[in-house]
This record gives structure tokens, C-alpha cells and sequence, in this order.
């Protein structure tokens, strides 16, 4: 077994063929006649453009237009004028084609792989493809064919280069396997818009292996076999079934309402991070946006964000989800989230300090631009505003009066907003939970974070490996505060959501169920998942689980219980 | 010469699709277009350069234009960065 980087999931079996480099050999001669030398490179670089708009095209109309951007991004930095234009210029002064050629790209290289910026140090790979490219067509070499590979191939390479992927012909190709690249890498993005599982960064894999040995890839797991014992490929084999029948009917959950086994209706969001991200929700067939961290604009950044920069991002996000909900949690800074240009001060117990909604009422100005920004987004899709770590019922007041007095501003400006846009708060920390009948009163809605209320509640430090066994969010205390939080929403006919890491676990689904939460909010990728698991319980199964559960005394006990129930 | 100090807000920052937008913009202008950034003048009309200088959401630069259409080409570079260059 070997060890790669899971870059695209499912199983593939197969037979190697590994894609052999050419290697780019010529002789940097000082060129005489730099007329004709000129020529040569100028055919050359229409020739590169001819024929990577081509495979762009195909590309676009095999995989799509995202996949097609990549070949796209090689044009415009070819025809850019520091490349080409300095390309020229060498040439002009005497040196060949070829050495023009590598002396920019690897000057490009260089610095675009000293950033630390992965989106950056991916444009390093790109000018690496388009130098390859550039000088296989002035030395004549042609490209290995790899759209003529046998059905059931597994692809060995140092790397796998746009322009290979553009001849794969998904049919044929059963995985891949690379030398480098990471989750973000070309190779990566490609091979998950063909659906080929695919394991990168296996170290020397082009040179340990030889045509025709036989291959398993997990690309779930990020392990490769070579050579497989018997047993292990005929455990593969039940394996690979069971995924595609999995993904199958996890297709077959796309665009289909969300609904329990016994027909009723629950409400299924995305935790996201960014206006981006609700492209993703939408993708893959989220319902709305039950928590958008608002942490995002604020980091990566030396100064307050505006409220003209932050009703830009809300904006995106109400626009693109359509008029679904999206839930934007206001400032959750302080404990391990650390803001340096804020200047909160370092504190013994950061978790229990100066946080979140805690930090934002003790700085009104700041807070004030952020609910303005919000409230400015409401006019553009069904936006609401969710306070984070609230513990007592003043703190819910006080924001609600900001939001007035915000409104009445607005008003008298004629600036446009959703009248009714909704306040509501997370519950996660025990005293919330404790009052949480107090707290429906001033809330719209609730929306449980079980990863602080897991916390807060076992007064356990995740991070800290000698507690660590305690943080379990079938501890039957945490189990017993869930349910008395939905009991309270529900009594006060507020919505109860969940969005915290738990709204997705198979084992807590049916709990959620028999509790009564209206709205389960999960990552993107889970969302077909967790539609499949409520689809498979109906209240009257979930209440009986629930029962048995609430009525154990440990939580290993709750977890063995919850283990062999589960509909997956 | 005409110059303005800007905000990028667009969330990756200048990376490949927003330089390409923006260079691609700023290169029938007859004017010298630079961006200044970490006290380093970039061509503008150049996708590697822009991307060379790892600008990142939040930062602040400024847009320097030089020529006959200075003016002009100072408006244009400025809209794209508040429309937040495509992204």
C-alpha cells in the first residue's frame, strides 16, 4: 500500500500505462540569422495558441467552462507582453528560441513558487505547462496519445498537464496516479470533473511501476496498491460496487425535496465562508444558507472591512442563492480566532473572554457597520442576521435595537431593505440552552452550534489530547441541552436549526428528527448525504431511537446504540 | 500623471481571472498604466506582472496613469476595481 493525497474520490482497478516524458533536449547555440530564429518562435507561438484554444474548446465541451479557464489562463499569459514580448526580445539579441523560451518561463517560475499563496504557486504549474508545450513544438516532439489507451487503464504520470487531460476519454480511464500535485491542483480539479478517481504526489511512482502491472487507486482514501495480493483486490471489488451504487442513489436524491420517511419537510442548508461558496451550495443542491462565517472578510486583511466591501459580499451571496434564506453569523472573533489588526488583548482564557457577540456590543461603531451592510443585503434576497455566543437575553435586545435604529436611518435615507428580516441567535453555550425559552421570546429563530455547546458544556478543551475523550456530542448531557433547546424553539413557534458538524452524522440525524429541528445546515459536499439519511427514518422509528438513547447512562453506551440503528 | 489610491475587495485578490480582466482592460489605452503596490510600480497591461505581486484581498494600492488618455484609463481601472474585476 502506498500513501498519496486523496484527490478525487471513488475506486479504480486497473492496468498501468505509465505516460513517459520526453526529455527536452537542444543546444543553446548563439543563432546567426535571428530573422528566420524569430520566425521559427512566432510560428511557434501561433501554433501553441491554435492548438490549445482547441483543446480549450474541447475541454469546454467534454468537461466544462470552469475546467476550460485553465487552458485559457495559458493564452493570456503566452500572449502577455513580459512573456512573449521578453521571449522576443532574447531572440532578437541572439539567443535560440528554446533558451528564450526557458530562461522567462523558469524566471516566472521561480517567483511564482516562492509565494505563499497556493492559488499563486498553482500559476507556477501553469507557466511550467506552457513552457513544456512551447518547447516540444520547437524540438518536434510529439505528445504521448493517450486518447487511444484500452478500457480499465489506470494513468501513471509525473504530472498530468491539461493538455493529456484533454485526451482522456473518461470511458477508458479507470484512475490516476501522479507524482505531484495537491487537492487544488490541476490534476486534481480535472480528474474530479471526469469523476476518475485519482491519487496524487505519490513519490517515484513513474519509475517503480511498469505498463500493464495492475493497479487499484482509492481516491477516497488516498492509497494505492500495486500489484494487489488476491484478497485485497477482491475486497476492492465489492468495494468499488458498493461506491458506485452509493453514488447512484445519492444522484438520484438531487433536486428532490427533503423529507423524513413519514413525508415531512425539513429544511436542508450549507455552512459556507465566503460569497463563492454559495455557488457551491447551489451546485450541490443546498436549500438556503444556514451559516455564512462573516470571519472570512475580516481576516486576511490589515483594516476594518467597509460597509460598502461587506455589503458586497452579503449582496453576492443573497443574489446568488435566489431568494432562499442566507443566514449571515455577525463577527464570531476572539477565543481561537484572532484578528491582530483588532488589538484584543491576550487573555488567560480566551474562550471564556472577549468573543463574538461579546467583543462587537463592547464595539458598537464596528458593529454598526456590519449589521448596516447586512441589513443593506437584505434587499437583495432573504437575508437574516444571527448573533453568535450569546448567553443572556440583553445581548439579543441590544442587537435587535441596533437593527431599529438602523431601519429608522434607512427609512429616512429611502435606502432599501426587507422590512422583516429576522434576528436570531446561535445557541451554544449552556447558559442560552438553560434559558432557551427565555431566549425564543426575543429570537426569530435558533440555530445550534454544537462544536462550542459540546465544549462549553463538558467544560473540555478539544485541543488539549488528555481531555480530548470527552468531547463528544452524545455526551447525554449535550444530547439532553439539544433537545431542551428544540423543545423551547418549537413551544414558541420559532425555527430550530443546527449547524454545527452533528447536523450531518448519520447517528445524530435520527435524534434531530425525534427532537423536532426544522432546519439542518451541513458542508455543501453533504448535503445529497444527509438528504438520503432523513429520507430513510420516519418520526415514529426516530422517536423510538430517541427514547432508548435518552434513556442510557454513558455515552458509549448511546453511541453502540445509535451504531447498530443506523441507516446509512 | 494621474493617480488614485484603492481598496481590492474582490476575495482572491489578483489572481489570474481578475489580472487578466484587469490587464486586458487597460491595454488599448495609449497611457503607461502601473499599479503600486509594497512600494513597487507593476505594468498593468501585464497579467504575469500584476499576478507577481501578490496582491491579496484587502490590500491597498495605487493606480498611476501616464499619457494622453490618462485620464480616461484612471476612471476605467478604478470602476473594475469597485465592480471587483469579474470575480
Amino acid at each position: 500500500m502506498i500513501n498519496g493525497i486523496a484527490a478525487s474520490r471513488g475506486i479504480g482497478i486497473g492496468s498501468i500505462c505509465v505516460i513517459k516524458e520526453h526529455e527536452l533536449k537542444y543546444e543553446a547555440v548563439k543563432v546567426e540569422d535571428v530573422e528566420s530564429e524569430k520566425k521559427r518562435f512566432d510560428d511557434a507561438i501561433e501554433q501553441f495558441k491554435a492548438e490549445t484554444m482547441e483543446m480549450a474548446e474541447d475541454i469546454r465541451k467534454r468537461i466544462g467552462p470552469k475546467e476550460a479557464e485553465i487552458l485559457e489562463g495559458h493564452l493570456v499569459m503566452i500572449t502577455d507582453p513580459s512573456m512573449s514580448g521578453e521571449m522576443g526580445k532574447m531572440i532578437a539579441a541572439g539567443q535560440c528560441a528554446e533558451s528564450a523560451v526557458e530562461a522567462v518561463c523558469d524566471m516566472f517560475i521561480g517567483m511564482f513558487s516562492k509565494m505563499d499563496d497556493e492559488m499563486m504557486r498553482q500559476r507556477a504549474s501553469d507557466i511550467s505547462d506552457v513552457k513544456v508545450s512551447l518547447l516540444k513544438i520547437l524540438l518536434g516532439i510529439e505528445d504521448v496519445d493517450i486518447s487511444k489507451v484500452a478500457p480499465g487503464t489506470i494513468l501513471v504520470a509525473r504530472d498530468l498537464t491539461p493538455s493529456m487531460t484533454s485526451q482522456i476519454v473518461k470511458e477508458n480511464v479507470a484512475g490516476i496516479i501522479t507524482e505531484v500535485g495537491g487537492k487544488t491542483s490541476h490534476s486534481a480539479i480535472l480528474a474530479r470533473a471526469l469523476e476518475i478517481p485519482a491519487v496524487l504526489s505519490v513519490p517515484d511512482i513513474t519509475s517503480t511501476v511498469k505498463d500493464k502491472d495492475t493497479a487499484i487507486v482509492d481516491g477516497t482514501e488516498g492509497v494505492v496498491y500495486i500489484n494487489p495480493e488476491g484478497d485485497v483486490l477482491s475486497q476492492y471489488i465489492i468495494k468499488r460496487e458498493e461506491y458506485i451504487k452509493k453514488q447512484a442513489e445519492l444522484q438520484g436524491f438531487m433536486g428532490k425535496e427533503t423529507v423524513t420517511a413519514d413525508g415531512k419537510s425539513v429544511e436542508l442548508f450549507c455552512n459556507i465562508g465566503t460569497p463563492k461558496d454559495a455557488k457551491k451550495a447551489m451546485e450541490c443542491d443546498g436549500e438556503g444558507i444556514g451559516l455564512f462565517r462573516s470571519e472570512f472578510l475580516f481576516m486576511d486583511t490589515n483594516h476594518l472591512p467597509t460597509e460598502d466591501e461587506q455589503f458586497a459580499a452579503y449582496k453576492e451571496a443573497a443574489e446568488i442563492m435566489q431568494g432562499r434564506a442566507v443566514i449571515i453569523r455577525t463577527l464570531d472573533v476572539g477565543g481561537d480566532k484572532d484578528i491582530p489588526y483588532l488589538n484584543i488583548k491576550k487573555e488567560e482564557n480566551p474562550f471564556l473572554g472577549y468573543r463574538a457577540v461579546r467583543y462587537c456590543l463592547g464595539n458598537k461603531d464596528s458593529y454598526m457597520v456590519q449589521l448596516r451592510a447586512i441589513v443593506r443585503a437584505s434587499a437583495f434576497g432573504k437575508v437574516k442576521i444571527m448573533i453568535p455566543l450569546v448567553t443572556c437575553v440583553e445581548e439579543i435586545r441590544a442587537v435587535k435595537e441596533m437593527v431599529a435604529e438602523i431601519k429608522k436611518d434607512f427609512d429616512e435615507k429611502n435606502i432599501a431593505y426587507d422590512k422583516d428580516i429576522e434576528v436570531g441567535c446561535m445557541i451554544e453555550t449552556p447558559a442560552a440552552s438553560l434559558i432557551a425559552d427565555i431566549m425564543a421570546k426575543e429570537a426569530d429563530f435558533f440555530s445550534i452550534g454544537t462544536n462550542d455547546l459540546t465544549q462549553y458544556t463538558m467544560s473540555v478543551d478539544r485541543g488539549n489530547a488528555d481531555v480530548a475523550y470527552l468531547y463528544s456530542t452524545f455526551q447525554p448531557s449535550v444530547l439532553r441541552s439539544i433537545k431542551h433547546i428544540i423543545e423551547c424553539g418549537t413551544a414558541a413557534g420559532i425555527p430550530v436549526g443546527m449547524c454545527g458538524e452533528a447536523a450531518a452524522d448519520p447517528l445524530m440525524i435520527p435524534l434531530l428528527i425525534s427532537f423536532g429541528l426544522t432546519e439542518f445546515s451541513v458542508n455543501p459536499v453533504l448535503v445529497l448525504t444527509a438528504r438520503c439519511i432523513i429520507s430513510k427514518w420516519s418520526k415514529a422509528d426516530a422517536d423510538a431511537l430517541a427514547a432508548k438513547v435518552l434513556s442510557l447512562d454513558t455515552e458509549a453506551e448511546i453511541v453502540a446504540l445509535l451504531k447498530e440503528s443506523a441507516k446509512e | 500623471m494621474v493617480s488614485q489610491k484603492i481598496t481590492i475587495t474582490n476575495e482572491q485578490g489578483m489572481h489570474m481571472r481578475p489580472a487578466s480582466v484587469f490587464s486586458q482592460a487597460m491595454t488599448p489605452f495609449a497611457s503607461d498604466v502601473k499599479v503600486v503596490f509594497n512600494g513597487t510600480a507593476y505594468d498593468a497591461k501585464s497579467v504575469m506582472m500584476l499576478m507577481s505581486a501578490c496582491i491579496k484581498c484587502g490590500a491597498e494600492i495605487e493606480v498611476q496613469c501616464d499619457g494622453a488618455d490618462e485620464a480616461d484609463a484612471l476612471k476605467k481601472a478604478i470602476e473594475l476595481i469597485e465592480s471587483g474585476l469579474g470575480d
